[in-house]
């Protein structure tokens, strides 16, 4: 195949409430390569998950949908019904955060993670499943007995490992990871870290990791995109975005996770001022600016566009 | 640590035991006045347990908890405060910031002007003007000022001692820092003491003086800040330093599976089946007998710097 796995050109989207539209994506684009990583970073209310739900098309119905988004060859967003079943699983499949919620607790995991596989028939037989779902289990560190547990019976970690098997039960060519260790104690998101990095290597798995913790991200991908008010402030090679950071957000979110050792922090925990702007209510200009420590006039007429801040980089700030 | 003062909180080889399963196991440990102490450690360690225990919350199986040099008294303690991980669980939906954070005053029958005192606690707490939350609920502000209204709400009580469990866990990145230096800022201004439940190192180095390790129910390492975490004597402390993302020129140690069964205890040194240090085989015949075959022992309440292991111990 010639060209980026995942292509997402000025997508925007919109969700109908009651109170009127909100904008929660407004213009994001990249390309993501095959075998590539990219981290997406930012805030509750940011858009990164609702930009992961419009790729593969798994938000609520009446939501609009704008832009152009082609993954593995496909035009996702004009795909009928079964054109999308298609897609979903295998070429794209997504871990959400909150293990617990996205597990049926009356099903055994292992029916769970065998389902996808019989629908979309890249097993031919439940037997054919079943043992390809012990195989799985065994590949994310459980033992193939684990199937006929149930949800409740396994802790946070291991249903964190459980999401991510049926999200390989097909094969997919793209992962995209919402938060998979938010929840999780230190260790066990260790653990779930270096186990994506094995399968990604071994199976040449394109990642899409999406976490407010810019440290995770910048340990788990090659790229990083930052996100602020439904849109890329910042874009570029994970350590160089983290550690000189040319958005004055990107520089206030990498502050909140303090290196240790360095004198500089100890003792001195530090964040950025305020809250992030409610997607309905946008500051004018850049809607960043009030929040801003290096906020001036300049910032205040129009919204800046991406523009280019180094080799690979790009940021969205006047001051670059 | 000052060892000419009365510790504000001391606990002493506390056991809470629920059935078989053994969630506080012979912990000690002490809190000085103004001091902020993390309590570090993986889910299932006893670190919540032993602090509902210090609440008053939790039926003791043995073991003794001193306030102030006092015992400490069966119904919570106004001077002890509690904040929690999820600062929307923690507030009254029905309640405006103003009658949350008067209830205190109310509860403490503080004879003063009511007003006056909700909304210099709410400034105080970083709430500004606080005219305007008074009359709001808390579905009507952020996440972050959510936990600001928790914390101003803790403070009205006049409390010396605050307990926080993993009190930024859900919040964003970028509050984080801000509700760190809160906590901070009150035990300078206020000579508080915090003990602070984190699985967050980053978070002990941005603001605890000291840090208690704790594996299996009891402390496994004290000391101070900058000691445990630039030179960790205790193989799960370095273990746990390792995998912090920031860490990254330090070799990583993942353990192998979760914090074994509180029912069934490992023989000898708790660690032992994870350690990393034994499985490198690098350890001395004799020592590496005693890390499978005798417990070291929980490091001990009078203990200013330790570590609970054979090596250690022996080296």
């Amino acid at each position: 195949m010639n060209g980026p796995l995942l292509s997402v050109s000025d997508l925007k989207v919109t969700y109908h409430t009651a109170g009127g539209p909100v904008p929660a994506v407004r213009g994001v684009s990249f390309d993501l390569d095959k075998g590539d990583s990219l981290g997406l970073a930012g805030e509750s209310g940011c858009g990164k998950s609702t930009l992961a739900g419009a790729i593969l098309r798994l938000l609520p119905a009446g939501t609009d949908i704008e832009g152009r988004v082609t993954l593995d060859g496909k035009d996702v967003l004009s795909l009928n019904p079964g054109g999308l079943r298609a897609v979903r699983w295998t070429s794209g499949a997504i871990v959400f955060q909150g293990a617990l919620h996205a597990l049926n607790p009356v099903q055994s995991v292992g029916d769970q993670i065998a389902e996808p596989m019989l629908v979309h028939r890249t097993a031919r037989s439940a037997k054919e499943a079943r043992f390809r779902t012990e195989e799985l289990l065994g590949r994310v560190g459980l033992p193939g007995w684990r199937a006929d547990s149930f949800p409740h019976q396994l802790s946070g970690g291991q249903r964190q490992r459980v999401l991510i098997a049926m999200a390989l039960a097909c094969d997919p060519l793209l992962l995209i990871a919402d938060e998979p260790t938010t929840a999780l104690d230190l260790m066990v998101q260790a653990q779930v870290l270096a186990l994506l990095e094995e399968l990604k290597a071994e199976r040449d798995l394109t990642l899409m990791f999406i976490t407010h913790d810019l440290s995770v991200l910048t340990y788990a991908c090659r790229r990083l995109a930052v996100m602020y008010a439904g849109r890329v402030v910042e874009y570029g090679p994970a350590w160089e975005v983290f550690e000189s950071a040319a958005h004055p957000y990107t520089r206030g979110l990498a502050a909140a996770f303090p290196t240790i050792g360095d004198m500089s922090s100890r003792m001195r925990p530090s964040g950025l001022g305020g809250d992030p702007p409610s997607p309905d209510a946008l500051p004018g200009g850049c809607p960043f600016h009030p929040r801003c420590p290096l906020a001036h006039d300049a910032c205040l007429p129009v919204e800046p566009e991406l523009r280019s801040a180094g080799e690979e980089r790009s940021a969205a700030c006047v001051l670059i | 640590m000052r060892s000419d003062m009365t510790p504000l909180v001391e606990v002493e080889d506390l056991h809470v035991h629920f059935g078989n399963a053994r969630a506080v196991d012979g912990a000690s440990l002490r809190v000085m006045p103004g001091e902020v102490l993390a309590l570090v450690g993986e889910s299932g360690s006893g670190k919540t347990t032993l602090v509902r225990a210090i609440q008053g919350l939790q039926k003791l199986t043995s073991g003794k908890i001193r306030l102030d040099g006092r015992p400490q008294a069966i119904f919570q303690d106004p001077a002890v405060q509690m904040v929690f991980q999820d600062p929307t669980g923690a507030l009254n939906p029905r309640q405006t910031i103003y009658e949350i954070v008067a209830e205190g005053l109310r509860i403490r029958r503080d004879r003063g002007d009511e007003v006056e005192q909700v909304k210099l606690a709410l400034s105080r707490a970083g709430l500004r003007p606080p005219e305007r939350f008074l009359k709001l609920y808390p579905h009507e502000i952020s996440g972050g000022q959510r936990q600001r209204v928790v914390i101003a709400g803790a403070m009205v009580m006049e409390p010396r001692l605050l307990l926080a469990d993993e009190p930024v866990a859900s919040l964003d990145a970028s509050i984080r820092g801000e509700i760190l230096a809160l906590m901070r800022k009150l035990v300078e201004e206020t000579g508080l003491s915090i003990l602070v439940v984190t699985h967050d190192l980053g978070l002990a180095w941005n603001i605890a003086d000291r840090i208690a390790v704790m594996y299996l129910g009891r402390i496994v390492e004290t000391g101070v800040t900058e000691e445990i975490l630039d030179d960790p004597r205790h193989p799960y402390t370095r273990a746990l330093l390792s995998v912090v993302p920031e860490t990254r020129e330090m070799e990583q140690q993942i353990l192998r599976g979760e914090i074994p069964d509180l029912s069934h205890m490992p023989p000898g040194c708790r660690f032992h089946p994870r350690c990393p240090l034994l499985q490198s085989g690098s350890l001395d015949a004799a020592v590496a007998a005693r890390c499978s075959g005798e417990d070291p022992g929980p490091v001990p309440l009078a203990a200013v710097s330790a570590a609970a292991c054979w090596p250690v111990l022996t080296g």
